[in-house]
């Protein structure tokens, strides 16, 4: 039994009458990339927050086997952040950053972040400034692959970025960061991009857990098939959880349905899970 | 999906055969490195439980072999067996599509292979 890094149960974070997050429940083992994929407003961000212990909620949740509202300090030690509106002061100088950072975080490993940046364009003496967004998020970077986290929560972190920047973003991710005895959770809108980094999909929806499968299991589960017009009838029996039209020809979604069942019925292929993501929120607003 | 993966075959199957040509084409000779579990998945954006699928099906079948502590090799009768498999999955399963295809359009399958052997390409 792999240890947990994350465990849910009956988290629940209301605001005022409105409940953000309703009731999660799940586990997040060790070795794990889990893409946290909701609309905006499921609940996406303030799921991240409660295992941050950046906002009070309901239910129990442990973090690294700590309670994020009360070992906040402990927790933080062992887990690394980078936010959507991640904001560095405009006046910080790159070498005042890392010095800073250097003092108030114990694990963080100054070469390592000097050797990254190293590789960049940054220059020590650059004021975050006059840096671009692109910039910014690769000394965010720096900073981050230089602590030796066991958690890695990222909200957002290439949003804005172009692509070049992006894929260099997973690339490092996965070169010099990413091992098996750490988890990362990532949310994020450009689901095609890192649909293969994934090991796990979590999706939500208004604050509800829809989904919460390995990639593995989504590839057994969930087949779609181009359906042959003379077959329709026959496809629609096997309760399809979603359709939609593709050059004319039904495009069903099954799921739990063995490929034999279905290969007889027109073209099967694995959904891309932005497609999938696609038919779990709309199927459930039907 | 990034990358020309396609959705029809699962992505460690895809990145298997993906190797698998690179011996068939020479790219990978008996005795080179295979690259490392994290090196592919940084290179190809793959999570690493992918890769090591991928990896361990072909140390399965015997085209790399792992030697603990240094890495992956591609294995010393890899090209021979590997010609051998791929030979039978022509016969077996690629030929007789062919075949059927030609049928379809209609195309006399004994002149077709006496002009492409003649020609030379």
């Amino acid at each position: 039994m792999v240890a947990s890094i994350v465990s849910a149960k009956g988290i629940t974070k209301r605001f005022g009458k409105s409940i953000a997050v309703d009731n999660l429940r799940f586990e997040i083992p060790q070795g794990r990339i889990v893409g946290l994929i909701g609309p905006n407003g499921s609940g996406k961000t303030t799921t991240l927050k409660a295992i941050l212990g950046l906002t009070p909620f309901e239910g129990d949740l442990t973090v690294l086997g700590y309670d994020p509202r009360t070992q906040r300090d402990a927790l933080m030690q062992e887990v690394c952040f980078i936010a959507d509106v991640a904001i560095l002061p405009r006046w910080i100088r790159v070498s005042d950053l890392v010095d800073f950072v250097a003092a108030v975080h114990p694990k963080f490993d100054r070469e390592k972040a000097d050797r990254y940046l190293a590789k960049t364009k940054l220059k020590p003496t650059m004021k975050v400034k006059s840096l671009s967004k692109g910039m910014v998020v690769q000394l965010h970077l720096a900073l981050i692959m230089s602590i030796k986290a066991r958690l890695l929560v990222l909200d957002e972190p290439t949003l804005g970025l172009d692509i070049l920047y992006r894929k260099q973003f997973y690339q490092s991710l996965m070169e010099d960061y990413f091992d098996e005895e750490m988890s990362i959770i990532i949310t994020t809108h450009q689901v095609e991009e890192i649909e293969n980094v994934l090991s796990d999909a979590m999706f939500i929806r208004e604050g509800k857990l829809v989904l919460f499968e390995s990639m593995d299991r989504i590839g057994e589960r969930f087949l779609e098939v181009i359906v042959k017009p003379e077959f329709e009838d026959a496809a629609r029996e096997l309760n399809p959880i979603d359709q939609r039209t593709l050059f004319g020809k039904k495009a069903m979604l099954f799921d739990g349905v063995a490929r034999d069942a279905l290969e007889h019925l027109g073209e099967v292929h694995a959904p891309s899970l932005s497609d999938l993501f696609v038919a779990k929120m709309t199927g459930a607003l039907q | 999906m990034t990358y020309p993966w396609h959705d029809s075959t699962p992505i460690y199957r895809q990145l298997k055969e993906k190797i698998v040509n690179m011996l068939l084409e020479g790219v990978l000779q008996p005795g080179d490195t295979v690259p490392s579990v994290r090196q592919i998945s940084a290179e190809y954006q793959l999570n690493p439980l992918t890769v090591s699928k991928a990896l361990q099906e072909l140390a399965d079948e015997g085209l790399i072999e792992k030697k603990r502590g240094i890495g992956m090799f591609v294995a010393g009768g890899a090209i021979e067996l590997l010609r051998a498999s791929e030979r039978k999955k022509f016969q077996d399963i690629e030929w007789p599509l062919v075949v059927e295809r030609a049928q379809q359009l209609g195309i006399d399958l004994k002149q077709l292979v006496n002009r492409n052997v003649k020609g030379g390409k």
